[in-house]
């Protein structure tokens, strides 16, 4: 063996052994003691995460409730502005709003325009660093399942999650918030196109529920404000979420239930939202000004 | 020369071992179980998320439920903290014990549903002492992973629509 090959493996069982857990871990092995836990540690600080649903989960609940026939596409943002979007506050959001459009022509069989909006998905991807996660082969899974909605909500759901995993593993946090941001956004924007008013209606009940996404989504824009395109967006969805504040919550009386024996446990309690029809006309307008002003269209 | 390009070499592959060896992205999606009811179908949950959990280190978390939809959590860890992990899910307005799993033999696993939309804060802790059965585990840190799955609820059940 030479003193260069020597030298390598000597250097990679070193690094092995102390990524094992450093030093003094090290000691405790050859002593065989276990892990000390008489001396108080100091816990970690605890630390908040704040979740936001995928797009694809409200647009999945609007087909179930009624939306089932709809192939209007006349409202999403058009593949042909994406050359407008030149900076990287711009193509973060559209990314997430062309995101989600993939998103609603799957899930709604709309065939053809997904493979268009894959097509612009990937451009984008590529351009924000998420090219790896949007391989070109899942482009020949969607056409192979072009009149399968199911198979494409699938595929365009993986495309949001890897791209998600994708600037979550290489620490681009405030791209992340963004893209969060403008997908979270566009769903609902979608929604807004698809439901008018109506008491009781599900779908503005579950435009209502928003409110609490907005919030978590609001919280987690905080975390990465540092960055000013950030702290933009941040201030834009307080704005939002001030409109959203407009919505009354009483409490539910229902406790939680369910019969014995039963694998599902059900939670009581909690709020209920009532949702007025000013208040949502208010809300439909300002989401369609924001939702249009990063999209650069009227 | 050769001794410094070799050391080089040494360095880089090092460096790029490292930066890999931290992450816990994707642990949940590996390692949590996935439901698997007959005819239910469970769908992955964007607020899953995993991290790296020391010894008595709590991380909360907070999502959104919707009503009218089953949720299913499940927690999952490296082997040696497996039977360790306890959480507990509160109402994040009120600050009400929903579920406690220490007072449910520690299942790993929770379906519900909720009559009302919320937010739910999920608070999962790696109690202290938790690496005391293996005397070789060289690391009081372990991947920690939080699966949410969903399913729209069967109209037989309580949903509202």
């Amino acid at each position: 063996m030479n003193k260069s090959t020597l030298l390598f493996f000597s250097a990679i069982t070193a690094f092995t052994f102390s990524n094992c857990g450093g030093g003094e871990k090290s000691e405790e092995i050859e002593t065989g003691d276990s892990v000390k836990t008489e001396e108080p540690k100091v816990n970690p600080v605890s630390e908040t995460f704040f979740q936001v649903p995928s797009p694809g989960e409200m647009l999945t609940f609007i087909k179930m409730v009624g939306g089932k026939n709809n192939k209007n596409t006349t409202f999403l943002n058009s593949p042909a502005n994406e050359k407008n979007y030149t900076d990287n506050k711009s193509k973060s959001i559209n990314f997430g709003i062309y995101s989600c459009d993939l998103s609603y022509c799957s899930i709604f069989g709309i065939g053809s325009e997904s493979l268009k909006y894959f097509k612009t998905v990937k451009t984008m991807g590529d351009q924000i660093g998420v090219s790896t996660a949007i391989k070109p082969e899942v482009l020949k899974r969607l056409e192979s399942n072009i009149g399968v909605s199911d198979s494409l909500a699938v595929i365009t759901d993986d495309v949001y999650f890897s791209s998600f995993e994708a600037l979550e593993d290489s620490k681009q946090g405030p791209t992340l918030a963004l893209v969060v941001a403008g997908g979270w956004l566009e769903s609902i924007f979608i929604a807004t196109n698809l439901a008018k008013f109506e008491e009781k209606s599900p779908v503005v009940e579950r435009l209502a529920d928003q409110k609490y996404t907005l919030e978590n989504l609001v919280e987690f824009l905080k975390k990465h404000e540092s960055d000013a395109n950030v702290a933009s967006v941040k201030a834009d969805f307080e704005g939002l979420l001030a409109e959203f504040n407009k919505i009354s919550e009483k409490d539910v009386t229902a406790t939680a239930s369910g019969k014995e024996g039963d694998k599902t446990a059900m939670l009581g309690g909690g709020k209920q939202l009532f949702i007025t029809k000013e208040v949502y006309e208010t809300i439909v307008g300002k989401i369609k000004t924001l939702r249009n002003s990063y999209t650069l269209t009227k | 020369m050769k001794y410094f390009i070799t050391l080089f070499i040494v360095a880089v592959i090092s460096s790029s071992l490292f930066s890999q060896a931290g992450v816990c992205g994707n642990f949940h999606k590996k390692y949590c179980v996935l439901g698997n009811d007959k005819g239910a179908k469970w769908q992955y949950n964007a607020q899953s998320k995993s991290g790296l959990f020391n010894q008595g280190m709590v991380s909360k978390l907070r999502c959104v439920i919707y009503k009218g939809m089953d949720y299913r959590i499940s927690v999952c860890c490296e082997t040696v903290l497996g039977d360790k992990v306890s959480y507990k899910i509160f109402d994040s307005r009120t600050n009400e014990l929903l579920f406690d799993n220490s007072t449910s033999e520690d299942t790993q696993s929770f379906e519900f549903q909720s009559v009302s939309t919320r937010q739910l804060i999920i608070e999962v802790v790696v109690p202290q002492g938790a690496t005391e059965k293996d005397k070789h585990k060289a690391t009081d840190a372990a991947c920690v992973g939080l699966l949410i799955e969903h399913k729209i609820t069967d109209k037989q059940g309580f949903s509202a629509y």
